[in-house]
Protein backbone atom coordinates (compact mmCIF):
# COMPACT_ATOMS: atom_id res chain seq x y z
CA UNK A 1 0.00 0.00 0.00
CA UNK A 2 1.00 3.96 -0.49
CA UNK A 3 0.35 6.52 1.39
CA UNK A 4 -2.48 9.31 1.02
CA UNK A 5 -0.22 11.85 -0.39
CA UNK A 6 1.56 9.70 -3.21
CA UNK A 7 -1.51 7.98 -4.20
CA UNK A 8 -3.40 11.70 -5.27
CA UNK A 9 0.00 12.61 -6.34
CA UNK A 10 -0.56 10.19 -8.95
CA UNK A 11 -3.54 10.69 -9.60
CA UNK A 12 -3.31 14.30 -10.58
CA UNK A 13 -0.43 13.28 -12.80
CA UNK A 14 -2.55 10.40 -14.59
CA UNK A 15 -5.80 13.44 -14.24
CA UNK A 16 -3.51 15.96 -16.03
CA UNK A 17 -1.92 13.70 -18.43
CA UNK A 18 -5.07 13.22 -19.97
CA UNK A 19 -6.40 16.64 -20.01
CA UNK A 20 -2.66 17.87 -21.49
CA UNK A 21 -3.03 15.08 -24.00
CA UNK A 22 0.37 13.62 -23.21
CA UNK A 23 0.53 10.05 -23.85
CA UNK A 24 4.17 9.56 -22.82
CA UNK A 25 3.35 11.01 -19.02
CA UNK A 26 -0.26 9.01 -18.94
CA UNK A 27 2.32 5.79 -19.73
CA UNK A 28 4.59 7.18 -17.04
CA UNK A 29 2.12 7.80 -14.41
CA UNK A 30 0.20 4.00 -14.82
CA UNK A 31 3.19 2.41 -14.03
CA UNK A 32 4.02 4.87 -11.16
CA UNK A 33 0.48 3.56 -9.91
CA UNK A 34 1.02 0.03 -10.64
CA UNK A 35 4.76 0.34 -8.65
CA UNK A 36 3.17 2.08 -6.03
CA UNK A 37 0.86 -0.46 -5.17
CA UNK A 38 -2.43 1.50 -6.13
CA UNK A 39 -5.61 -0.54 -7.22
CA UNK A 40 -5.90 -0.48 -11.19
CA UNK A 41 -9.13 0.86 -10.47
CA UNK A 42 -8.48 3.58 -8.40
CA UNK A 43 -6.43 4.70 -10.86
CA UNK A 44 -8.69 4.48 -13.82
CA UNK A 45 -11.65 6.35 -12.32
CA UNK A 46 -9.86 8.83 -10.21
CA UNK A 47 -7.15 9.52 -12.35
CA UNK A 48 -7.58 9.04 -16.02
CA UNK A 49 -11.77 9.11 -16.28
CA UNK A 50 -11.42 11.82 -13.66
CA UNK A 51 -9.38 13.89 -16.52
CA UNK A 52 -11.34 13.09 -19.31
CA UNK A 53 -14.75 14.30 -17.17
CA UNK A 54 -12.63 17.39 -17.21
CA UNK A 55 -11.73 17.62 -21.07
CA UNK A 56 -15.40 16.92 -21.15
CA UNK A 57 -16.45 20.56 -19.42
CA UNK A 58 -13.40 22.15 -21.44
CA UNK A 59 -15.23 21.00 -24.53
CA UNK A 60 -18.61 22.09 -23.72
CA UNK A 61 -16.82 25.56 -22.93
CA UNK A 62 -15.73 25.16 -26.15
CA UNK A 63 -11.76 25.91 -24.84
CA UNK A 64 -11.39 22.06 -26.28
CA UNK A 65 -12.66 20.86 -29.88
CA UNK A 66 -12.45 17.93 -31.60
CA UNK A 67 -8.83 17.15 -32.53
CA UNK A 68 -7.95 18.16 -28.68
CA UNK A 69 -10.46 15.53 -27.64
CA UNK A 70 -8.73 12.86 -29.85
CA UNK A 71 -5.38 13.80 -28.19
CA UNK A 72 -6.73 13.21 -24.93
CA UNK A 73 -8.08 10.21 -25.74
CA UNK A 74 -5.21 9.12 -26.60
CA UNK A 75 -3.76 9.76 -23.82
CA UNK A 76 -6.36 7.74 -21.50
CA UNK A 77 -5.70 4.91 -23.36
CA UNK A 78 -2.29 5.03 -23.24
CA UNK A 79 -2.48 4.96 -19.46
CA UNK A 80 -5.50 2.42 -19.74
CA UNK A 81 -3.41 -0.37 -21.50
CA UNK A 82 -1.04 0.09 -18.90
CA UNK A 83 -3.62 -0.61 -16.29
CA UNK A 84 -6.34 -2.62 -17.56
CA UNK A 85 -4.61 -6.04 -17.11
CA UNK A 86 -4.54 -5.26 -13.39
CA UNK A 87 -8.00 -4.87 -13.01
CA UNK A 88 -10.60 -7.19 -10.98
CA UNK A 89 -13.35 -7.88 -12.46
CA UNK A 90 -16.13 -5.87 -11.18
CA UNK A 91 -19.27 -7.47 -9.91
CA UNK A 92 -21.79 -4.55 -10.05
CA UNK A 93 -24.79 -6.75 -10.37
CA UNK A 94 -25.38 -4.98 -14.03
CA UNK A 95 -24.09 -7.42 -16.77
CA UNK A 96 -22.81 -4.06 -19.07
CA UNK A 97 -22.77 -5.35 -22.71
CA UNK A 98 -22.73 -3.15 -25.60
CA UNK A 99 -23.15 -3.24 -29.26
CA UNK A 100 -21.67 -0.18 -30.79
CA UNK A 101 -21.02 1.24 -34.74
CA UNK A 102 -21.71 3.72 -37.49
CA UNK A 103 -24.68 2.68 -39.49
CA UNK A 104 -24.23 1.59 -43.36
CA UNK A 105 -23.33 4.74 -45.63
CA UNK A 106 -21.92 6.66 -43.18
CA UNK A 107 -17.87 6.22 -42.49
CA UNK A 108 -17.51 8.90 -40.03
CA UNK A 109 -16.26 7.10 -36.55
CA UNK A 110 -14.91 9.57 -34.30
CA UNK A 111 -17.97 10.39 -32.35
CA UNK A 112 -18.78 6.83 -31.93
CA UNK A 113 -14.65 6.14 -31.32
CA UNK A 114 -14.82 8.87 -28.56
CA UNK A 115 -18.05 6.91 -26.78
CA UNK A 116 -16.31 3.60 -26.99
CA UNK A 117 -13.53 4.82 -25.18
CA UNK A 118 -15.95 5.42 -22.04
CA UNK A 119 -17.28 2.01 -22.43
CA UNK A 120 -14.12 0.30 -22.50
CA UNK A 121 -12.88 2.73 -19.42
CA UNK A 122 -16.21 1.62 -17.47
CA UNK A 123 -15.78 -2.15 -18.32
CA UNK A 124 -18.36 -2.88 -20.17
CA UNK A 125 -18.06 -5.73 -22.87
CA UNK A 126 -17.77 -4.10 -26.00
CA UNK A 127 -18.47 -5.07 -29.52
CA UNK A 128 -17.45 -2.87 -31.52
CA UNK A 129 -18.81 -3.46 -35.55
CA UNK A 130 -16.93 -0.47 -36.46
CA UNK A 131 -18.08 2.14 -39.23
CA UNK A 132 -20.61 1.49 -42.47
CA UNK A 133 -22.11 -1.18 -40.75
CA UNK A 134 -24.78 -2.99 -42.79
CA UNK A 135 -28.05 -2.48 -40.87
CA UNK A 136 -28.48 -6.25 -40.70
CA UNK A 137 -24.94 -6.45 -38.57
CA UNK A 138 -26.42 -4.83 -35.50
CA UNK A 139 -29.20 -7.30 -35.03
CA UNK A 140 -27.12 -10.28 -35.38
CA UNK A 141 -24.41 -8.94 -33.39
CA UNK A 142 -27.14 -8.04 -30.57
CA UNK A 143 -29.02 -11.57 -31.08
CA UNK A 144 -25.60 -13.19 -30.56
CA UNK A 145 -23.96 -11.43 -27.40
CA UNK A 146 -27.65 -10.54 -25.85
CA UNK A 147 -25.63 -7.15 -25.12
CA UNK A 148 -28.21 -4.95 -23.08
CA UNK A 149 -27.34 -1.54 -25.37
CA UNK A 150 -27.04 -0.74 -29.13
CA UNK A 151 -25.17 2.21 -30.19
CA UNK A 152 -26.09 3.44 -33.05
CA UNK A 153 -23.90 6.63 -34.60
CA UNK A 154 -24.52 8.88 -37.98
CA UNK A 155 -22.83 11.92 -38.60
CA UNK A 156 -24.59 13.41 -41.44
CA UNK A 157 -28.59 14.21 -42.39
CA UNK A 158 -27.97 11.65 -45.27
CA UNK A 159 -26.72 9.01 -43.47
CA UNK A 160 -29.41 8.62 -39.97
CA UNK A 161 -32.34 7.59 -41.55
CA UNK A 162 -30.93 3.94 -41.70
CA UNK A 163 -31.41 4.44 -38.08
CA UNK A 164 -35.11 4.02 -37.94
CA UNK A 165 -34.78 0.09 -39.70
CA UNK A 166 -32.07 -1.23 -36.79
CA UNK A 167 -34.22 0.10 -33.93
CA UNK A 168 -37.43 -1.33 -35.63
CA UNK A 169 -35.67 -4.17 -36.17
CA UNK A 170 -34.31 -5.24 -33.23
CA UNK A 171 -37.04 -3.89 -30.67
CA UNK A 172 -39.73 -6.22 -32.66
CA UNK A 173 -37.06 -9.13 -31.61
CA UNK A 174 -35.72 -8.12 -28.13
CA UNK A 175 -38.17 -5.13 -26.62
CA UNK A 176 -36.14 -5.34 -23.44
CA UNK A 177 -33.08 -4.34 -25.52
CA UNK A 178 -31.60 0.21 -24.73
CA UNK A 179 -31.04 1.84 -27.92
CA UNK A 180 -29.02 4.88 -27.95
CA UNK A 181 -28.68 6.43 -31.25
CA UNK A 182 -25.82 9.75 -31.53
CA UNK A 183 -24.46 11.67 -34.33
CA UNK A 184 -24.47 15.22 -35.21
CA UNK A 185 -28.08 15.41 -37.17
CA UNK A 186 -30.23 13.55 -34.87
CA UNK A 187 -32.29 14.83 -32.21
CA UNK A 188 -34.72 14.41 -28.81
CA UNK A 189 -37.32 14.65 -31.44
CA UNK A 190 -36.14 12.28 -33.77
CA UNK A 191 -35.44 9.36 -31.03
CA UNK A 192 -38.68 9.70 -29.26
CA UNK A 193 -40.36 9.24 -32.93
CA UNK A 194 -38.23 6.24 -33.96
CA UNK A 195 -38.66 4.87 -30.59
CA UNK A 196 -34.50 4.90 -29.54
CA UNK A 197 -34.32 5.16 -25.72
CA UNK A 198 -31.57 7.43 -25.26
CA UNK A 199 -29.72 10.55 -27.73
CA UNK A 200 -26.86 12.33 -28.24
CA UNK A 201 -26.89 15.30 -30.55
CA UNK A 202 -23.23 15.55 -30.88
CA UNK A 203 -19.77 14.51 -29.91
CA UNK A 204 -20.04 16.67 -26.75
CA UNK A 205 -23.29 15.48 -25.76
CA UNK A 206 -22.60 11.49 -26.51
CA UNK A 207 -19.51 12.22 -24.18
CA UNK A 208 -21.87 13.66 -21.15
CA UNK A 209 -23.72 10.53 -21.32
CA UNK A 210 -21.18 8.12 -21.50
CA UNK A 211 -19.44 9.75 -18.82
CA UNK A 212 -22.91 10.11 -17.19
CA UNK A 213 -23.59 6.21 -17.16
CA UNK A 214 -19.87 5.86 -15.21
CA UNK A 215 -20.72 8.73 -13.38
CA UNK A 216 -23.71 6.23 -11.83
CA UNK A 217 -21.33 2.96 -12.45
CA UNK A 218 -19.31 4.65 -9.98
CA UNK A 219 -21.61 5.21 -7.82
CA UNK A 220 -22.83 1.59 -8.04
CA UNK A 221 -19.42 0.70 -7.21
CA UNK A 222 -19.21 3.02 -4.52
CA UNK A 223 -22.22 1.41 -2.73
CA UNK A 224 -21.31 -2.28 -3.55
CA UNK A 225 -17.86 -1.39 -1.69
CA UNK A 226 -20.11 -0.05 0.83
CA UNK A 227 -22.19 -3.31 1.53
CA UNK A 228 -19.35 -4.91 1.49
CA UNK A 229 -17.47 -3.10 4.74
CA UNK A 230 -20.56 -2.76 6.91
CA UNK B 1 -46.19 40.92 -58.32
CA UNK B 2 -47.35 38.31 -59.98
CA UNK B 3 -44.75 34.85 -60.13
CA UNK B 4 -44.71 35.24 -64.68
CA UNK B 5 -42.76 38.54 -65.19
CA UNK B 6 -39.22 36.93 -63.51
CA UNK B 7 -38.14 33.36 -64.04
CA UNK B 8 -36.15 31.67 -61.38
CA UNK B 9 -33.49 31.93 -63.30
CA UNK B 10 -33.86 35.93 -63.76
CA UNK B 11 -34.51 36.18 -60.09
CA UNK B 12 -31.78 33.46 -59.21
CA UNK B 13 -28.96 35.47 -61.12
CA UNK B 14 -30.52 39.02 -60.28
CA UNK B 15 -30.01 37.67 -56.70
CA UNK B 16 -26.06 37.21 -56.84
CA UNK B 17 -25.75 40.16 -58.94
CA UNK B 18 -27.39 42.49 -56.45
CA UNK B 19 -30.23 43.85 -58.49
CA UNK B 20 -33.69 44.31 -57.64
CA UNK B 21 -36.08 40.94 -57.25
CA UNK B 22 -39.82 40.17 -57.19
CA UNK B 23 -39.09 37.84 -53.77
CA UNK B 24 -36.69 35.60 -52.40
CA UNK B 25 -36.23 32.54 -54.34
CA UNK B 26 -36.23 29.30 -52.73
CA UNK B 27 -33.47 27.10 -53.96
CA UNK B 28 -30.43 25.62 -53.06
CA UNK B 29 -26.30 24.28 -53.38
CA UNK B 30 -26.61 21.27 -52.56
CA UNK B 31 -28.48 18.29 -53.27
CA UNK B 32 -32.08 17.73 -53.58
CA UNK B 33 -33.10 15.03 -55.84
CA UNK B 34 -36.23 13.32 -54.43
CA UNK B 35 -38.03 10.03 -54.98
CA UNK B 36 -40.50 10.97 -56.14
CA UNK B 37 -38.55 12.27 -58.97
CA UNK B 38 -36.59 9.18 -59.01
CA UNK B 39 -39.81 7.06 -59.16
CA UNK B 40 -41.10 9.28 -61.99
CA UNK B 41 -38.07 7.83 -64.29
CA UNK B 42 -38.20 4.52 -62.02
CA UNK B 43 -34.69 5.38 -61.13
CA UNK B 44 -32.17 3.84 -58.03
CA UNK B 45 -30.92 6.17 -56.19
CA UNK B 46 -27.49 4.31 -56.70
CA UNK B 47 -27.81 4.11 -60.16
CA UNK B 48 -27.90 7.93 -60.96
CA UNK B 49 -24.72 8.35 -59.86
CA UNK B 50 -22.79 7.11 -62.62
CA UNK B 51 -24.63 8.28 -65.71
CA UNK B 52 -24.96 11.19 -67.12
CA UNK B 53 -28.27 11.11 -68.51
CA UNK B 54 -30.15 9.60 -64.89
CA UNK B 55 -28.51 12.47 -62.86
CA UNK B 56 -29.36 15.28 -65.44
CA UNK B 57 -33.24 13.59 -65.59
CA UNK B 58 -32.83 13.05 -61.70
CA UNK B 59 -31.50 16.60 -60.83
CA UNK B 60 -34.30 18.92 -63.02
CA UNK B 61 -36.83 16.72 -61.63
CA UNK B 62 -37.14 18.86 -58.33
CA UNK B 63 -37.89 21.75 -60.39
CA UNK B 64 -40.67 20.13 -62.96
CA UNK B 65 -42.43 18.37 -59.79
CA UNK B 66 -42.33 21.07 -57.21
CA UNK B 67 -41.20 24.41 -58.97
CA UNK B 68 -37.82 23.98 -56.76
CA UNK B 69 -35.64 26.83 -58.60
CA UNK B 70 -32.57 25.35 -59.51
CA UNK B 71 -31.12 22.01 -60.91
CA UNK B 72 -28.12 21.18 -58.80
CA UNK B 73 -25.25 18.48 -59.34
CA UNK B 74 -24.06 16.06 -58.00
CA UNK B 75 -26.10 14.05 -55.40
CA UNK B 76 -22.75 12.87 -53.30
CA UNK B 77 -19.62 14.42 -51.79
CA UNK B 78 -17.37 12.02 -53.34
CA UNK B 79 -16.53 13.71 -57.00
CA UNK B 80 -13.32 15.69 -56.49
CA UNK B 81 -11.53 12.88 -54.00
CA UNK B 82 -12.65 9.91 -56.94
CA UNK B 83 -10.55 12.58 -59.26
CA UNK B 84 -7.97 12.39 -56.78
CA UNK B 85 -7.46 8.61 -57.06
CA UNK B 86 -10.01 7.63 -54.58
CA UNK B 87 -12.38 4.43 -55.25
CA UNK B 88 -15.81 4.73 -54.14
CA UNK B 89 -18.84 2.87 -53.44
CA UNK B 90 -22.06 3.48 -54.11
CA UNK B 91 -24.24 0.58 -52.68
CA UNK B 92 -25.14 -0.68 -55.82
CA UNK B 93 -27.01 -3.47 -53.82
CA UNK B 94 -29.03 -1.14 -51.61
CA UNK B 95 -32.71 -0.66 -52.19
CA UNK B 96 -32.46 2.45 -49.82
CA UNK B 97 -31.08 5.80 -49.83
CA UNK B 98 -27.42 5.26 -49.45
CA UNK B 99 -24.98 8.22 -50.01
CA UNK B 100 -21.42 7.26 -52.19
CA UNK B 101 -19.10 6.87 -49.98
CA UNK B 102 -15.11 6.76 -50.26
CA UNK B 103 -13.86 3.08 -50.24
CA UNK B 104 -10.15 3.66 -49.76
CA UNK B 105 -8.11 6.72 -48.56
CA UNK B 106 -5.17 7.96 -50.19
CA UNK B 107 -3.41 9.15 -46.82
CA UNK B 108 -3.35 7.03 -43.59
CA UNK B 109 -1.57 8.70 -41.51
CA UNK B 110 0.78 11.99 -41.47
CA UNK B 111 3.54 10.57 -42.68
CA UNK B 112 1.83 10.23 -46.01
CA UNK B 113 0.45 14.13 -46.63
CA UNK B 114 3.42 14.74 -48.57
CA UNK B 115 1.17 14.34 -52.22
CA UNK B 116 1.46 15.63 -55.26
CA UNK B 117 -1.51 16.47 -57.63
CA UNK B 118 -2.11 14.17 -60.62
CA UNK B 119 -1.29 16.52 -63.82
CA UNK B 120 -4.55 15.88 -65.73
CA UNK B 121 -7.30 16.37 -62.83
CA UNK B 122 -10.10 17.54 -65.52
CA UNK B 123 -10.06 13.88 -67.56
CA UNK B 124 -10.06 12.02 -64.35
CA UNK B 125 -13.37 10.29 -62.69
CA UNK B 126 -16.40 11.68 -63.23
CA UNK B 127 -15.46 14.99 -64.01
CA UNK B 128 -15.76 14.97 -67.72
CA UNK B 129 -19.29 13.32 -67.15
CA UNK B 130 -20.05 16.15 -64.86
CA UNK B 131 -19.82 18.26 -67.32
CA UNK B 132 -21.88 16.51 -69.40
CA UNK B 133 -24.66 16.27 -66.78
CA UNK B 134 -24.09 20.50 -66.44
CA UNK B 135 -25.19 20.61 -70.36
CA UNK B 136 -27.64 17.99 -70.47
CA UNK B 137 -29.49 20.45 -67.57
CA UNK B 138 -28.88 23.64 -69.31
CA UNK B 139 -30.75 22.02 -72.34
CA UNK B 140 -33.54 20.87 -70.32
CA UNK B 141 -34.40 23.47 -67.84
CA UNK B 142 -31.53 26.00 -68.14
CA UNK B 143 -33.86 29.06 -69.44
CA UNK B 144 -36.18 28.56 -66.61
CA UNK B 145 -33.63 27.61 -63.52
CA UNK B 146 -30.02 28.30 -62.55
CA UNK B 147 -27.42 25.26 -63.10
CA UNK B 148 -25.79 24.63 -59.49
CA UNK B 149 -22.66 22.50 -58.84
CA UNK B 150 -21.04 21.76 -55.49
CA UNK B 151 -17.35 21.17 -54.30
CA UNK B 152 -16.15 20.54 -51.53
CA UNK B 153 -13.68 22.59 -49.21
CA UNK B 154 -10.48 21.99 -48.72
CA UNK B 155 -10.15 20.62 -45.50
CA UNK B 156 -13.53 18.59 -45.58
CA UNK B 157 -12.28 16.86 -48.92
CA UNK B 158 -8.95 16.52 -46.79
CA UNK B 159 -11.36 14.43 -44.69
CA UNK B 160 -12.38 12.24 -47.59
CA UNK B 161 -9.03 11.39 -49.16
CA UNK B 162 -7.12 11.05 -45.48
CA UNK B 163 -8.20 9.11 -42.51
CA UNK B 164 -9.90 11.77 -40.62
CA UNK B 165 -8.79 11.50 -37.33
CA UNK B 166 -5.11 11.84 -38.15
CA UNK B 167 -6.08 14.75 -40.47
CA UNK B 168 -7.78 16.47 -37.00
CA UNK B 169 -4.95 15.23 -34.57
CA UNK B 170 -2.26 17.04 -37.24
CA UNK B 171 -4.26 20.19 -37.73
CA UNK B 172 -3.29 20.46 -33.97
CA UNK B 173 0.13 18.92 -34.07
CA UNK B 174 1.39 19.49 -37.97
CA UNK B 175 -0.21 22.66 -39.17
CA UNK B 176 2.22 23.24 -41.58
CA UNK B 177 1.54 20.34 -43.30
CA UNK B 178 -1.64 20.22 -42.81
CA UNK B 179 -1.52 23.61 -44.88
CA UNK B 180 0.76 22.46 -47.41
CA UNK B 181 -1.82 19.43 -48.31
CA UNK B 182 -4.74 22.03 -48.35
CA UNK B 183 -3.30 24.83 -50.43
CA UNK B 184 -2.45 22.26 -52.77
CA UNK B 185 -6.59 20.79 -52.67
CA UNK B 186 -7.14 24.30 -53.47
CA UNK B 187 -5.75 24.38 -56.36
CA UNK B 188 -7.50 20.91 -57.37
CA UNK B 189 -11.05 22.47 -56.25
CA UNK B 190 -10.43 25.41 -58.37
CA UNK B 191 -9.20 23.57 -61.43
CA UNK B 192 -12.76 21.49 -60.83
CA UNK B 193 -14.65 24.50 -60.29
CA UNK B 194 -13.60 25.94 -63.29
CA UNK B 195 -14.62 22.92 -65.19
CA UNK B 196 -18.27 23.18 -64.17
CA UNK B 197 -18.01 26.73 -64.90
CA UNK B 198 -17.19 26.22 -68.36
CA UNK B 199 -19.75 23.51 -68.83
CA UNK B 200 -22.22 26.15 -68.12
CA UNK B 201 -23.09 26.17 -64.63
CA UNK B 202 -24.73 29.37 -63.22
CA UNK B 203 -23.17 29.20 -59.35
CA UNK B 204 -20.93 27.06 -57.57
CA UNK B 205 -21.07 26.22 -53.90
CA UNK B 206 -18.00 25.01 -51.89
CA UNK B 207 -19.43 23.08 -49.41
CA UNK B 208 -16.69 23.41 -46.10
CA UNK B 209 -19.05 21.56 -43.05
CA UNK B 210 -15.61 19.39 -42.09
CA UNK B 211 -14.12 22.85 -40.35
CA UNK B 212 -17.89 23.92 -38.47
CA UNK B 213 -17.22 24.94 -35.18
CA UNK B 214 -18.75 21.24 -33.48
CA UNK B 215 -15.20 20.14 -34.63
CA UNK B 216 -12.44 22.87 -34.91
CA UNK B 217 -12.55 25.72 -32.78
CA UNK B 218 -12.72 29.35 -34.64
CA UNK B 219 -9.12 30.18 -33.90
CA UNK B 220 -8.34 27.24 -36.15
CA UNK B 221 -10.67 28.08 -38.61
CA UNK B 222 -9.03 31.49 -39.05
CA UNK B 223 -5.41 30.29 -39.53
CA UNK B 224 -5.46 27.00 -41.23
CA UNK B 225 -8.96 26.81 -43.26
CA UNK B 226 -9.95 30.62 -43.96
CA UNK B 227 -6.26 31.31 -46.09
CA UNK B 228 -7.39 28.24 -48.38
CA UNK B 229 -11.11 29.36 -48.88
CA UNK B 230 -10.05 32.80 -49.83
CA UNK B 231 -7.23 31.18 -51.98
CA UNK B 232 -10.44 29.86 -53.83
CA UNK B 233 -12.95 32.74 -53.67
CA UNK B 234 -10.05 34.84 -55.16
CA UNK B 235 -9.72 32.74 -57.95
CA UNK B 236 -13.43 32.47 -59.08
CA UNK B 237 -15.67 34.49 -61.18
CA UNK B 238 -18.53 32.46 -61.25
CA UNK B 239 -21.44 33.00 -58.86
CA UNK B 240 -20.46 31.26 -55.43
CA UNK B 241 -21.39 30.54 -52.19
CA UNK B 242 -19.68 29.04 -49.40
CA UNK B 243 -21.72 26.43 -47.01
CA UNK B 244 -20.38 25.21 -43.64
CA UNK B 245 -23.43 23.50 -41.31
CA UNK B 246 -23.65 23.19 -37.94
CA UNK B 247 -22.58 25.67 -35.41
CA UNK B 248 -21.06 28.63 -37.48
CA UNK B 249 -22.23 31.97 -35.70
CA UNK B 250 -18.59 32.45 -34.21
CA UNK B 251 -16.88 31.79 -37.77
CA UNK B 252 -20.26 34.08 -39.57
CA UNK B 253 -17.83 37.00 -40.21
CA UNK B 254 -14.80 34.71 -41.60
CA UNK B 255 -16.96 32.66 -44.17
CA UNK B 256 -17.42 36.85 -45.49
CA UNK B 257 -14.06 37.24 -44.97
CA UNK B 258 -13.09 34.34 -47.22
CA UNK B 259 -14.55 36.42 -50.31
CA UNK B 260 -17.42 34.22 -51.19
CA UNK B 261 -20.48 35.60 -53.00
CA UNK B 262 -22.54 34.33 -50.34
CA UNK B 263 -22.75 32.27 -46.90
CA UNK B 264 -24.66 29.65 -46.31
CA UNK B 265 -25.35 27.95 -43.04
CA UNK B 266 -27.90 25.70 -41.39
CA UNK B 267 -30.43 25.61 -39.09
CA UNK B 268 -27.83 25.39 -36.07
CA UNK B 269 -26.92 28.62 -36.63
CA UNK B 270 -28.68 32.00 -34.99
CA UNK B 271 -29.69 33.61 -38.53
CA UNK B 272 -31.10 36.77 -36.90
CA UNK B 273 -27.79 37.25 -35.03
CA UNK B 274 -25.74 36.41 -37.78
CA UNK B 275 -27.87 39.11 -40.11
CA UNK B 276 -27.04 41.46 -37.27
CA UNK B 277 -23.39 40.76 -37.29
CA UNK B 278 -22.71 40.33 -40.82
CA UNK B 279 -24.96 43.86 -42.08
CA UNK B 280 -27.44 43.72 -44.13
CA UNK B 281 -25.55 44.06 -47.37
CA UNK B 282 -24.05 40.23 -47.18
CA UNK B 283 -25.44 37.45 -49.26
CA UNK B 284 -26.80 35.38 -46.49
CA UNK B 285 -28.45 31.93 -47.27
CA UNK B 286 -30.56 29.46 -45.49
CA UNK B 287 -31.34 28.08 -42.69
CA UNK B 288 -34.12 25.65 -43.53
CA UNK B 289 -34.04 22.35 -41.93
CA UNK B 290 -34.17 19.84 -44.40
CA UNK B 291 -35.46 16.84 -42.70
CA UNK B 292 -36.87 17.73 -39.44
CA UNK B 293 -39.03 20.18 -41.13
CA UNK B 294 -38.88 19.51 -44.41
CA UNK B 295 -39.57 15.78 -44.72
CA UNK B 296 -41.38 14.84 -41.12
CA UNK B 297 -42.74 18.54 -39.83
CA UNK B 298 -46.41 19.05 -40.62
CA UNK B 299 -47.44 21.58 -43.66
CA UNK B 300 -47.89 24.21 -40.72
CA UNK B 301 -44.72 23.76 -39.78
CA UNK B 302 -43.26 23.83 -43.42
CA UNK B 303 -44.85 26.98 -44.11
CA UNK B 304 -43.98 28.26 -40.39
CA UNK B 305 -40.73 27.64 -40.88
CA UNK B 306 -40.17 29.59 -43.99
CA UNK B 307 -41.74 32.69 -42.28
CA UNK B 308 -39.25 32.23 -39.62
CA UNK B 309 -36.37 31.90 -42.03
CA UNK B 310 -37.90 35.04 -44.03
CA UNK B 311 -37.84 37.31 -40.92
CA UNK B 312 -34.69 36.51 -39.83
CA UNK B 313 -32.91 37.62 -42.36
CA UNK B 314 -31.74 35.29 -44.59
CA UNK B 315 -32.24 36.41 -49.07
CA UNK B 316 -32.82 32.78 -49.80
CA UNK B 317 -34.91 29.95 -48.70
CA UNK B 318 -32.52 27.47 -48.70
CA UNK B 319 -32.20 24.02 -46.96
CA UNK B 320 -29.25 23.97 -44.49
CA UNK B 321 -28.09 20.78 -45.98
CA UNK B 322 -28.89 18.00 -49.07
CA UNK B 323 -32.65 17.11 -48.78
CA UNK B 324 -33.49 14.18 -47.71
CA UNK B 325 -35.32 12.37 -51.04
CA UNK B 326 -38.22 11.01 -49.32
CA UNK B 327 -39.75 14.39 -48.61
CA UNK B 328 -43.61 14.01 -48.98
CA UNK B 329 -44.42 16.25 -52.06
CA UNK B 330 -47.29 18.12 -50.22
CA UNK B 331 -44.44 19.56 -47.85
CA UNK B 332 -42.32 20.61 -50.64
CA UNK B 333 -45.23 21.91 -52.27
CA UNK B 334 -46.00 24.24 -49.04
CA UNK B 335 -42.68 25.34 -48.92
CA UNK B 336 -42.86 26.51 -52.35
CA UNK B 337 -46.32 28.35 -52.03
CA UNK B 338 -45.47 29.99 -48.78
CA UNK B 339 -42.69 31.26 -50.25
CA UNK B 340 -44.49 32.47 -53.21
CA UNK B 341 -47.05 34.01 -51.34
CA UNK B 342 -45.06 35.45 -47.81
CA UNK B 343 -43.43 38.87 -47.32
CA UNK B 344 -40.74 39.88 -44.18
CA UNK B 345 -42.63 41.58 -41.68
Amino acid sequence: MTTEEKREEILKKLRDAVIQYDEDVAKEAAQEALDAGLDANDAIFNGLVNGMEEVGRLFEAQEYFVPELLMCADALYAGLDILKPHVKKLDLGIKGSVVIGTVEGDVHDIGKNIVKMMFDVAGFDVYDLGKDVPLDRFVEEQMKTDSDLVCLSAMMTTTMVGMKKVIDSIKARNPNVKIMIGGAPVSQDIAEKWGADGYSPDANNALKDAINMISSLKKLKEEAEEKKGS
Amino acid sequence: MDDNLMTSRDRVLKLFAGEAIDRLPCFSGMGNVTTEGLRKFNYKFAEVHSDAKMMADSAASTYKLFGFECAVVPFDLCVEAEALGCEINVYSHAEDILYPTIKTKLINNAEEMDINLPSNIPSRGRIPMMREVIGLLKNDVGSDVAVGAHVLGPFTLAGQIMELNSLLKSSFKKPDKVARLLDLLADAIILIAKEYESAGADYITVREMGATSDVLSPRVFKSLILPHLKKIFAELSINNILHICGKTNDIALFMVESGARAISVDQKNDVAETRKKIGPDVLLFGNYDPYNILVSGTTDQVMATVRECINNGVNAVWPGCDIWPTVPAENFHAMMDEVKRYRRE
